[in-house]
């Protein structure tokens, strides 16, 4: 019988077995790579030993960090591992929205770090658990080794409905900071304490004399220390303030009875109806537009803080609204210590001023709770701040750890601000429609900015938010 | 061709042999596309489909979705804010395709005309490189560049004597500006394929027409334009299907400001379903934007049989 049929190997055989060869090799690959990017057995938290975090920052921040806090992990429980996830973003809005996708892909971590921001909507829908079983637990320990280090107000901003859902170790108030060189130049003195939004005035009014690229004043808009800050110093909000009742688990036992910092706390801050046309709100608004008609400022960025920080540390801003982040923030940006200050935001109507601030949740579909526990425990430790948060790139929410000698390399001098100004402070204003606010609130500011009505722009801010506020 | 010295039972052997060769062949081809229709079906209608049925639900990624019918489709067409975004989308949609496809043309004529090969060759790379810079990355760029207090651009005017131009900071302003920028990163691609077809137009036409006393312009509208105008359609199409799914640039230069100027389709969708947790009607929006985009496409197909010449 003739081979016509035998296995000899032609040039289309060939083809046909390198083409399949290629198509399983591919396959193999993407499958290979596939299953590199998606979070490992041990990484997914479902891994007995390994507790999974979700971490504000670029991933080789969060690897260090993950690295440096191994061995105190492993002091809690050799058998245990901390694997930190980290999060890019601009701002806490951008952080909180990426949360929400890898939530939504099924990744939910063990401990997410959580800013006043996220904190509303994350407690609403149960994705965070209330601490006060594990905080009444370790009470006694924690009254002496961090209640009475931290700031009520802070601990009050993580409360919802009279639980405590967050722990935290971090804060920014809104402050004034100020360009030594360019007061100089502008024969201005610096602010004093207790100076007012007219002081504020003829500060700008004079270094807008400076000329060249010199500007008085600029900011970003945003939530957290933007024409906000105006607007409490006004004596106004963009939502109702109100508090939660109860909380007395928590500041009767953590708190020593005569402390006049915990009178009037309660159960957590309660934003009620949207106030974003008010007439405080709107007079804030139009006079930030109006320091940008008279040559005061440059038309200010939507989110983030780079451009500004840019301008600051170049000296073509004379004043700024930024917080105790911003002491590493321009000290990274090449300004010496003493080429710049700060000063408490300024009062208008009253003091009142704003801050935000940051710690650590468990959530509630962690498998390892109790570990998850200890490792927040961990971290608020005084001995954890610098690890977490190299560089002074945030205030720290312990008195003790504002110190002159932390403040020694970067400055400012009159860093005692950043605490002091809690007193008298209302966290941002973020509900459990935090992020549709803030979508209302970057585009209704910059609709008054182009459009220089503070009032048509904020009637339709409050519209947007009274639709928003009905479906939640 | 069969010969009649082969026998019966020869022919069926070779039939057979054929058939065989034939499956073998089909067989290599379906392995060859066998991953690009996996990855098309797992990356493109998979998505596709999923985003078609959410539509139907409301869905925050936290708690479980909820039927909703057509409660979201019914939403879209009353929903101002996210109405106005398709207007903003059409609108600078229809200005980048127009820009593009008269730069790019007016480009490709200048240079198949007047450079030499060389020439051709560099104003294609220099026309084309634009395209393969991150379009986050020139994005970033051009908004330092346009800042209306610290811009370069700025500066180069105000030394002209024509200061503070609000290029980000009016409505239309910004509109304008990220048109340019977009025009500017894209155009390359439109003017490579121009080059390519004029380059392809026969000579022999080209030369007819010169005997028959036709001018340059005469020429390009009455034979070259004709000539390529399946590659014109086929860059009206692209360009536009892209424009419609404009995001980067307001997204990073304005974040859809001021106010909503530049609050395009897919910033709508981005805001409504990452910012504002809806999900669903988030879907329902790209579905109408999918659909949009398919209609005026065909459309563009349509109105084409009348101008479109195919040799």
């Amino acid at each position: 019988m003739a081979r016509d049929f035998g296995p000899v190997l032609g040039r289309r055989d060939l083809l046909r077995l390198g083409g399949y060869g290629l198509a399983s090799a591919a396959l193999v690959g993407m499958g290979a790579s596939l299953t590199g990017c998606a979070p490992s057995a041990g990484g997914g938290g479902a891994t007995s030993g390994t507790l999974t975090m979700l971490y504000f920052g670029d991933q080789k921040a969060a690897t260090t960090l993950q690295n440096a806090l191994q061995p105190k992990v492993k002091k809690i429980d050799k058998d245990l591992n901390l694997k930190i996830t980290a999060i890019n973003g601009t701002d806490w809005n951008d952080f909180l929205a990426k949360v929400l996708t890898l939530i939504a892909a099924g990744q939910a971590p063990d401990i997410v770090s959580v800013a006043t921001e996220g904190l509303q909507l994350m407690a609403g829908k149960k994705l965070i658990m209330p601490l006060d079983d594990y905080v009444t637990k370790d009470m006694s320990t924690l009254k002496s080794g961090y209640f009475d280090d931290i700031h009520p107000a802070l601990i009050e901003a993580m409360m919802v409905d009279g639980h405590l859902y967050n722990m935290p170790d971090s804060f920014n108030a809104g402050s004034m900071f100020f360009n030594n060189d360019v007061l100089q130049k502008a024969g201005a003195a610096a602010p004093a304490t207790g100076w007012t939004i007219d002081d504020f005035h003829s500060t700008a009014e004079k270094i807008s004399k400076v000329g060249g690229d010199i500007l008085p004043f600029d900011w970003v808009v945003r939530l957290w220390g933007s024409w906000t800050s105006f607007l409490y110093a006004n004596g106004g909000n963009l939502l109702e303030e109100g508090k939660y009742d109860g909380g007395d688990w928590l500041w009767g036992k953590a708190y020593d009875s005569g402390d006049a910092s915990v009178a009037g706390r309660k159960g957590g801050w309660k934003w009620g109806a949207p106030t974003a046309n008010s007439a405080a709100s709107v007079e804030a608004l139009q006079y930030v537009i109006d320091l940008q008609k008279a040559g005061f400022s440059p038309s200010p960025d939507v989110g983030g803080g780079g451009t500004l920080q840019g301008l600051f540390s170049s000296a073509r801003i004379g004043m700024t609204i930024g917080g105790g982040f911003w002491a590493g923030g321009l000290h990274n940006a090449g300004m010496k210590d003493g080429s710049f200050d700060v000063q408490a935001f300024p009062t208008w109507k009253g003091n009142k001023s704003l801050f935000g601030t940051g710690g650590y949740s468990i959530f509630q579909s962690s498998q390892k709770k109790d570990a998850a526990w200890e490792v927040i425990k961990m971290m608020i430790e005084p001995e954890s701040f610098d690890i977490m948060f190299p560089g002074n790139v945030t205030t720290p929410g312990r008195k003790s750890l504002m110190t002159a000698e932390r403040y020694k390399t970067t400055g400012p001098k009159n860093w005692s601000v950043f605490y002091d100004q809690l007193d008298g402070s209302v966290p941002i204003s973020a509900p459990s429609y935090y992020n549709a606010l803030a979508t209302s609130l970057n585009q209704r500011t910059t609709e008054a900015i182009s459009s220089g009505n503070a009032k048509a722009a904020l009637d339709a801010m409050q519209s947007d938010l009274e639709k928003v506020a009905k479906g939640n | 061709m069969s010969s009649p010295a082969i026998s019966k039972p020869h022919r069926a052997v070779r039939r057979l042999g054929a058939r065989r060769t034939a499956r073998r062949e089909a067989a290599f081809g379906y392995a060859m596309i066998a991953l690009a229709m996996l990855f098309v079906t797992v990356f493109t209608f998979a998505p596709i489909l999923a985003s078609l049925g959410l539509s139907f639900f409301d869905w925050d990624v936290i708690s479980p979705p909820t039927w909703a019918g057509l409660a979201n489709y019914e939403r879209f067409f009353s929903d101002g804010p996210v109405l106005q975004s398709f207007g903003v989308t059409i609108c600078m949609a229809i200005a980048i395709v127009v820009l593009q496809l008269t730069l790019g043309l007016f480009l490709a004529v200048l240079v198949n005309q007047r450079a030499s090969r060389f020439g051709r060759t560099f104003f294609r790379t220099a026309f084309y490189l634009p395209l393969l810079a991150s379009t986050a990355a020139v994005a970033i760029f051009m908004g330092y560049l346009f800042d209306t207090k610290f811009g370069a651009i700025n500066y180069y005017l105000g030394l002209l004597g024509i200061s503070g131009v609000p290029w980000l900071s009016s409505p239309l302003g910004a509109q304008a500006t990220i048109v340019l920028i977009v025009v500017w990163q894209q155009v390359g691609f439109t003017f490579v394929l121009f080059v390519s077809a004029l380059m392809a137009v026969p000579t022999d036409v080209l030369e007819a027409s010169s005997i028959d006393g036709a001018g340059p312009l005469r020429t390009l509208f009455r034979i070259k334009i004709p000539l390529i105008s399946p590659t014109i359609l086929f860059a009206a199409v692209i360009a536009f299907i892209n424009a419609m799914q404009l995001f980067d640039q307001p997204f990073i230069m304005t974040k859809g400001g001021p106010g909503t100027a530049t609050t395009t389709a897919t910033i709508s969708m981005y805001q409504t379903g990452f910012q504002n947790l809806q999900f669903g009607y988030s879907s329902a929006i790209a579905i109408i934007l999918l659909l949009l985009i398919l209609a005026v496409t065909g459309i563009q197909f349509l109105a084409a049989r009348k101008v479109v010449f195919y040799q």
